[in-house]
């Protein structure tokens, strides 16, 4: 079960700062809702935690986050994710790329994230999958920008306002 | 239209006799296997694979053992120490019963838990630790034929590909020649997509291994009992339990459908289970498990093409196909037809040459290829041969019904040889097929078409004329693992003129304790309500290969009439020894012997059977009992004439079925009601895979919609008001001149649908589509083909 969402937004403050916070695991890791970091293993591996939950389906994956691509010039990255859940369910496994440039003032971020999971999650939640982590994702976006502008960020998943949202979503007409 | 020869009070053949077994089911007294307790009986769960293709690192089991109540976790490399690890598959390839370091489907079974509750042992199963390797699944079957794929079957030595078996059948060379000078040829490629019986009771057993006495009795939930006895035996003989030390008891079954001849791992890991700690054990799947990991139907790829002339005659057909079979071969077949009898693909016409190839590949999918309600892969020729006409005849302009008319096999070219290699029985194709066209108002409705769509609105008629292939079979070519598939039936009449009469086969709602009693009542006179059929015990049944692939009555149900016959023989001689005259002089009216020309020296059947212990003639041996084993000279052939007219929403692609008239050619009928609802279920489990029913598989093995939450299987809100009415042609070798019903109309009935929703689309250039068609795919094309404008 794959989903991949790209997404581009404008923030105010230079590239240095935010090439900074996307490439340091302990800044960037946080604003993925459910997400925690556990051990540093060297300077690009790190052990961590998602969790996830649609519905009464909840899932904890722990594993290993990797940064396969750290460029400063282009301003690229590339961020591994994968995991499996702790009971054997199944496996996630996720696929971040973060590209920089800068734009008047400040800089345009794009972000585009390649999920896929396997087991019991892609069973049951396959009609939700691309609602739920479009919505992770709209998470993450608000949690990076808040922490570009000094703010605390809240890293805790809320599944009611998730399933909120998606039903939002599927009604609203939303596009994803 | 059917006549009776005995009375309503005998209830013999063509009375409308309500069920026996429903006294029982509709007041909840029915005994399912889920209804057996016994003392001390442990309970058991199965952990499985989420992943479809992984090694498995480490089985940690020690969490799983502290839940309470948890007596024992199983895994492979416990089977493994008694060689109980692999078992075979009926297609005699072989199949894990639990894995001991890869895993090969999503949902298969890898760890067991025992414990004293159903709740400790799920508790227990959620506990168990698994750690996986996952690997690049293969799930397209048509990639996994490519010679750069990775070999799944590792298992096997020397194997370097995931080819299964190549099989083939009619003239190749042929064929190609009428195909090469034919005027017109139309083609399509299509797929019957996988799909699952979904019976309303889940697999499940209790196998109870009792020590002291080294005997295992086996409750499950099997179509077949007597041949898993056997086959139990050729997997645990080697642990001392052979044959005559097993019993197995199929009690009432909620409906099987092909889904329950397979052997499952569940039920060997019970018996295992069993075995090792010398208590009873239950396993009852839930609604997921079944769904996820018992038997698939159909999967079938099909590349199909048809020759004819300008003015619509068909001239031959060639299909090949691409069988997916998921890890292992374990579909349902008779040993001599790994694609079961899909060359039956000539269907109802009458035409020179056919060629069917067909090829089977391993998957990461779930193992199986059961015949979903048809006898062995006969509605996947089925669909192919009646969408090709539809097609051919779209090609050509000309009417569909017209083009089978002027193609069937006429009534009086029966017995039919086929180009295939089958010797069709009876038939009257075209009587069937006037008879729907009037009961629909064919001629009224194309006329009705034409106004619609000079609206603008769809509107389609579909049409099909099929051929079945039933009663498995002639001992000539028919075994399973071996053994012939004849079928049996004992009757044993009591003194005062009761009988109980068994039989090999095995009702899964067929209503067999109905349709058996009023074969030998009409037979023997005896009233039905007089006779007792029991099925499904080892211990008491005659041996047979059991109900499946519409074969209870043209095997058992032949073998129930011949053994009346004896038993009638018998009676004339103790007749004529109570009558003093000879057996010539002696007439049969259901039910008594009299003297002919003198009516009132009459010995009735039950006064002839009480002399059968108290009075019969020297030198007969006493008892009024009579057992047969039926060897089939041939099989039945089965037809229909199937017409529906859909009504498809442009806007939304909706298809809504305003009309649906089945009419069938079963031979003659047993029992009227009985066959009505048979034909009832069978078109509703037709349109489940024309417009709903397909399970999905993402592409790393992970099934898209394993609950019945995604999964649509139609109740009666999606089904229409089905229309069935008959024609008989008795089958010329069946004593009762009966052929089998229950499957015809899920064999007939999605080309039926599918050739309508495509008649209704093709005024915009659609000349196919595959099943389930559903809206969207019915918009989706709809807007391909600009119907909504640029």
């Amino acid at each position: 079960m794959n989903t991949t969402i790209t997404k581009s937004f404008h923030v105010e403050n230079s590239i240095e700062d935010v090439w900074a916070n996307l490439t340091n695991p302990e800044k960037v890791v946080v604003c993925v809702p459910g997400a925690s970091l556990t051990e540093k293993v060297d300077d690009n591996n790190y052990k961590g935690g998602v969790e996830l939950k649609f519905g009464p389906v909840k899932a904890s994956y722990g594993g290993l986050i990797t940064f396969t691509e750290r460029d400063p010039v282009a301003h690229k990255m590339t961020l591994k994710g994968t995991g499996t859940d702790s009971k054997g369910k199944g496996s996630a496994e996720m696929v971040m790329t973060g590209n920089l440039t800068q734009k008047d003032n400040g800089t345009d971020v794009n972000v585009s994230m390649e999920v896929s999971i396997a087991g019991m999650l892609a069973q049951f939640g396959s009609r939700l999958i691309n609602d739920v982590s479009n919505h992770v994702f709209d998470q993450f976006v608000s949690n990076f920008k808040a922490q570009l502008s000094g703010q605390e960020v809240d890293s805790s998943l809320s599944a009611g306002s998730m399933v909120g949202s998606v039903i939002k979503g599927i009604f609203g007409g939303k596009k994803s | 239209m059917i006549q009776c020869k005995t009375s309503k009070a005998i209830s013999g053949m063509g009375h409308s006799m309500k069920r026996k077994e429903d006294i029982r089911f509709i007041q909840g007294r029915g005994h399912y296997v889920d209804d057996i307790k016994l003392d001390g009986m442990l309970y058991m769960d199965i952990t499985r694979s989420p992943y479809a293709y992984a090694k498995i690192k480490n089985i940690d089991i020690s969490e799983a053992m502290k839940v309470p109540g948890v007596v024992a976790v199983i895994t492979g490399k416990d089977l493994e120490k008694y060689n109980l690890h692999w078992m075979p598959t009926i297609m005699s390839d072989t199949q894990m019963v639990l894995p001991t370091d890869t895993v090969m489907y999503q949902a298969q079974e890898v760890a067991a838990v025992i414990a004293t509750s159903r709740y400790a042992a799920r508790d227990g199963r959620e506990a168990v630790k698994v750690e996986y390797e996952p690997m690049q699944a293969l799930v397209d079957p048509f990639k996994a034929m490519d010679p750069s794929s990775p070999v799944l079957r590792t298992d096997k030595p020397g194997k370097t590909d995931n080819h299964i078996w190549h099989w083939e059948a009619g003239d190749k060379a042929k064929t190609e020649k009428v195909f090469s000078e034919a005027a017109v040829v139309v083609k399509e490629q299509m797929h019957i997509p996988r799909i699952h019986v979904s019976s309303i009771e889940t697999c499940g057993c209790v196998a109870d291994y009792d020590k002291i006495n080294n005997h295992l009795t086996m409750y499950m939930t099997t179509q077949a009992p007597h041949v898993l006895r056997t086959v139990f035996a050729l997997v645990a003989g080697h642990v001392g339990l052979t044959e005559e030390k097993i019993r197995v008891v199929s009690p009432d079954i909620g409906g099987g459908f092909g889904g329950k001849v397979p052997v499952y791992p569940g039920y060997v890991i019970a018996i295992a289970v069993s075995f090792l700690v010398g208590k009873p054990v239950k396993w009852i799947e839930d609604r997921s498990e079944n769904l996820q990991a018992d038997s698939f139907a159909r999967d079938y790829h099909i590349t199909a093409e048809m020759a004819g002339t300008k003015e619509g005659k068909i001239l031959a057909t060639r299909f090949k196909v691409l069988a997916d079979h998921g890890y292992t071969d374990a579909a349902a077949n008779p040993s001599k037809y790994p694609a079961g009898l899909f060359s039956i693909a000539t269907g109802s016409y009458d035409y020179g040459t056919a060629f069917v190839e067909a090829d089977a590949v391993y998957t990461n999918k779930p193992p199986g290829g059961v015949a979903y309600r048809c006898s062995f892969r006969v509605t996947e020729a089925v669909h192919a041969i009646e969408r090709m006409t539809d097609r051919y005849a779209l090609e050509i302009g000309k009417d569909p019904a017209q083009l089978r008319m002027d193609n069937f096999i006429k009534k009086e070219d029966f017995p039919w040889h086929s180009p295939t290699g089958w010797i069709y029985d009876s038939g009257d194709y075209h009587a069937g097929l006037q008879k729907a066209m009037d009961v629909v108002g064919y001629a009224d409705l194309r006329k009705e078409q034409v106004e619609k769509r000079a609206k603008g609105e769809l509107m389609g008629i579909g049409i099909s004329t099929f051929t079945e292939i039933v009663g498995a079979g002639p001992s000539k070519d028919f075994d399973i693992l071996g053994i012939k598939m004849f079928d049996s039936a004992e009757i044993r009449v009591h003194p005062t003129g009761k009988a109980i009469a068994r039989f090999g086969t095995k009702s899964q709602g067929q209503g067999h304790e109905t349709t058996y009693a009023q074969i030998i009542a009409e037979e023997l006179g005896i009233p039905a309500e007089n006779i007792q059929v029991e099925e499904g015990d080892t211990d008491t049944a005659p041996y047979g290969l059991g109900t499946y692939a519409s074969r209870s009555t043209p095997t058992a149900g032949a073998a129930a009439a011949v053994a009346a016959r004896k038993l009638r023989d018998k009676a004339r001689k103790i007749a004529a020894y109570l009558l003093e005259v000879s057996e010539d002089d002696l007439e049969w009216e259901p039910g008594k012997f009299f003297v002919k020309g003198a009516p009132e020296k009459v010995k009735t059947i039950q006064e002839l059977v009480f002399a059968a212990y108290t009075n019969f003639p020297q030198g007969m041996e006493a008892g009024f009992e009579a057992t047969h084993y039926y060897d089939p000279p041939n099989l039945t052939f089965p037809s229909g004439a199937y017409i529906c007219v859909v009504d498809i929403d442009k806007e939304t692609g909706g298809i809504h079925v305003r009309r649906f008239v089945a009419i069938d050619d079963c031979g003659h009928i047993i029992n009227p009601m009985i066959v009505q609802g048979q034909v009832h279920g069978g078109l509703t489990q037709g349109i489940a895979p024309a417009m709903y029913e397909e399970l999905i598989y993402d592409e790393a093995g992970n099934i898209l919609n394993g609950t019945l939450m995604d999964y649509l299987v139609p109740t009666a809100v999606e089904s229409p008001k089905w229309e069935t009415g008959h024609v008989v042609t008795p089958s010329p070798h069946h004593p009762i001149g009966a052929k089998g019903v229950g499957e015809s109309p899920t064999v007939g009935s999605p080309p039926a649908i599918a050739n309508a929703i495509i008649d209704a689309l093709s005024p915009f250039g659609i000349t196919h589509l595959d099943i389930p068609i559903t809206p969207f795919k019915v918009w989706k094309a709809l807007k391909e083909k600009g119907a909504y404008g640029k």
